[in-house]
């Protein structure tokens, strides 16, 4: 049973998906996609499907293989399944890519590159839902944090269900009125169902989670984590039945299930940010480490997204301010927590991975010894800084400004991943504690899993 | 009996050689230890905890506890029981933890 709750390929998922956030950050300073293009344009889509996809889905589905066993106390259902889903889920996103860049005029062939990438993006995620989903069905009844894990993911087969429409439509497959319907109008569904019902219900749940582990809080349940779950569920079958219903039954725009949606979405992430803040203050370990200030940025982020959402939607200037409230959202709050806890869970995957054997035999570094804080720590604060000159920049339409801050964005990114490598080669370990055996050094993008010695 | 209890208290000890990767405090002064004992044939009898239920370092705490239990003189063997009941909470941690994490 040694090393069953350590995922062989969660690494492989973090440097994919990483890889695409910083492709997609060139793509910013290029002047590539929002805000230099329309957010509907297929440069746009290109940029938002890299980031959505290729690093948020990827790096999220990265630690849900390695943290899903550990919030229902089961091992993954089939531990190397992650192995075909990802190569699967990275040759769909390439098709899409390219059959978004046909759509703006480069030529690629003939090939039905949207729906093929449709095809893949579905299988890939398919299979990580079902691995996930029957761990957690096999471990019922499961707890809070899981249970948002599970609202996450069934957002994001709406998602994939709809990406599918979307796909074959575009693409030329379909022309059925139905579908043709959901295409022109459920866009702003798949968006609201991916970047909230999937992205950050999932990324809600598991930080529950994760803050009272790396902060030392207590875990209680509390009624308003209980709020939070249920508004956000009734957010996410308003969005899945609601915005459909709205658009094929009753021949209108989901501007309503949208609105609603929004209502309940504030409900639940107020409830949320209730909880972080209490488990913040309940908290064991005085000296915060980052990634829990960090951590605490992203959260700042996503308190004042959603604050700058609703006075756009109240003062009707939301149709001029989603692309900036989308960035702030994608790059402040998700991208922030994102980078915040990789920068720990990597140290702790890398501890385990090395020197987990050896406990009790002789001895071993902490976690925190692999790490380095206050080299790290001016490229976070770059990186939050740039993020909120970028968001502000796309909402005054200044597009100098926005691609210099998405410069500074690029770099910090960058330096963090530097460090990421640095943490996985043992850079910070002092040398007598270095792993003796020269097996049992890590390697970078691939967790060994270690027989135990005895 | 004395011997017994002499014994456990040896083995108590030589668990602070083990610490919890994550918080980097040794094993005893966290709270992991629910208890030692030892029976009448040696083996030395350790219930122990983990922070959180699943945590991935489970089965490298508790090999790491047997380990360092087996290293004790007079220990003819060892067995390790992880219990979840009562679960581990922040409160169970020693002073000398609390002063550490500075509280």
């Amino acid at each position: 049973m040694n090393g069953a709750s350590l995922s062989r390929w969660t690494l492989s998922y973090f440097a994919s998906g990483l890889a695409a956030l910083l492709v997609g950050e060139i793509l910013l300073v290029a002047g590539f996609g929002f805000p230099s293009h329309a957010l509907d344009s297929p440069q746009t889509l290109v940029l938002v499907h890299l980031v959505a996809v290729g690093w948020l889905s990827l790096l999220m589905c990265g630690a849900l293989i390695q943290f899903v066993p550990v919030l229902v106390a089961k091992p993954l259902a089939h531990p190397d399944l992650p192995a075909i889903a990802l190569p699967l889920t990275i040759a769909g996103l390439a098709s899409v890519i390219l059959g978004f860049l046909g759509m703006a005029g480069a030529g690629f062939g003939p090939s039905p590159w949207l729906q093929l990438g449709g095809i893949g993006l579905a299988c890939g995620f398919a299979l990580n839902i079902w691995n996930l989903g029957r761990t957690m069905w096999t471990a019922r009844p499961i707890g809070l944090a899981a249970r948002f894990v599970a609202l996450g993911l069934a957002s994001l087969a709406g998602v994939i269900a709809l990406g599918l429409v979307f796909s074959s439509t575009i693409g030329g497959w379909s022309a059925n009125d139905v579908v043709v319907r959901l295409t022109s109008q459920a866009i702003p569904i798949h968006a609201a169902l991916g970047l909230g019902g999937w992205l950050t219900v999932t990324a809600v749940g598991v930080s529950y989670r994760l803050l009272a582990m790396f902060m030392l809080a207590p875990e209680a349940e509390r009624r308003t984590s209980a709020v939070a779950l249920y508004a956000g569920g009734a957010a996410f079958l308003i969005l899945l039945v609601g915005g459909p219903v709205c658009i094929l039954v009753l021949n209108r725009d989901p501007t309503h299930p949208l609105a609603a949606a929004l209502v309940l979405a504030t409900l639940s992430l107020t409830c949320y940010g209730y909880d972080a803040v209490g488990l913040y203050r309940a908290r064991k370990r005085k000296k915060l480490e980052l990634n829990t200030r960090m951590a605490a940025w992203a959260l700042g982020c996503l308190g004042l997204g959603l604050l700058l959402t609703l006075l756009a939607t109240a003062s009707g200037e939301i149709n001029r301010s989603i692309g900036a409230l989308t960035f702030l959202f994608a790059f402040g709050w998700l991208t922030g927590l994102g980078l915040a806890k990789l920068y720990k869970i990597i140290a702790f995957v890398t501890w385990l991975e090395c020197y987990g054997p050896s406990l009790g035999r002789r001895p071993t570094p902490r976690v925190q010894d692999l790490v380095d804080e206050g080299r790290v720590l001016p490229w976070f604060l770059l990186y939050f800084l740039s993020v909120a000159v970028a968001s502000a920049a796309a909402f005054f339409g200044a597009p100098f400004v926005f691609r210099a801050a998405a410069a500074a964005m690029l770099a910090a990114t960058g330096r963090i991943c530097v460090e990421f490598v640095r943490i996985r080669t043992l850079r910070f370990v002092s040398k007598p504690l270095l792993p003796q055996d020269a097996g049992a050094w890590p390697r970078l993008l691939l967790t060994k899993l270690q027989p135990l010695k005895s | 009996m004395r011997e017994a209890n002499d014994l456990a208290e040896c083995v108590h000890e030589v668990l602070r050689e083990v610490i919890d990767p994550e918080i980097g405090i040794n094993i005893v002064d966290v709270g992991l230890v629910y208890d030692v004992s030892i029976d009448e044939a040696g083996i030395a009898r350790i219930t122990m905890t983990t922070t959180t239920k699943g945590c991935p370092a489970t089965s490298y705490l508790k090999d790491g506890a047997r380990e360092a239990a087996r290293s004790v003189a007079g220990v003819q063997g060892v067995e390790v029981q992880i219990t979840y009941d009562p679960p581990w909470t922040p409160g169970m941690m020693s002073d000398v933890a609390n002063n550490l994490l500075g509280f």
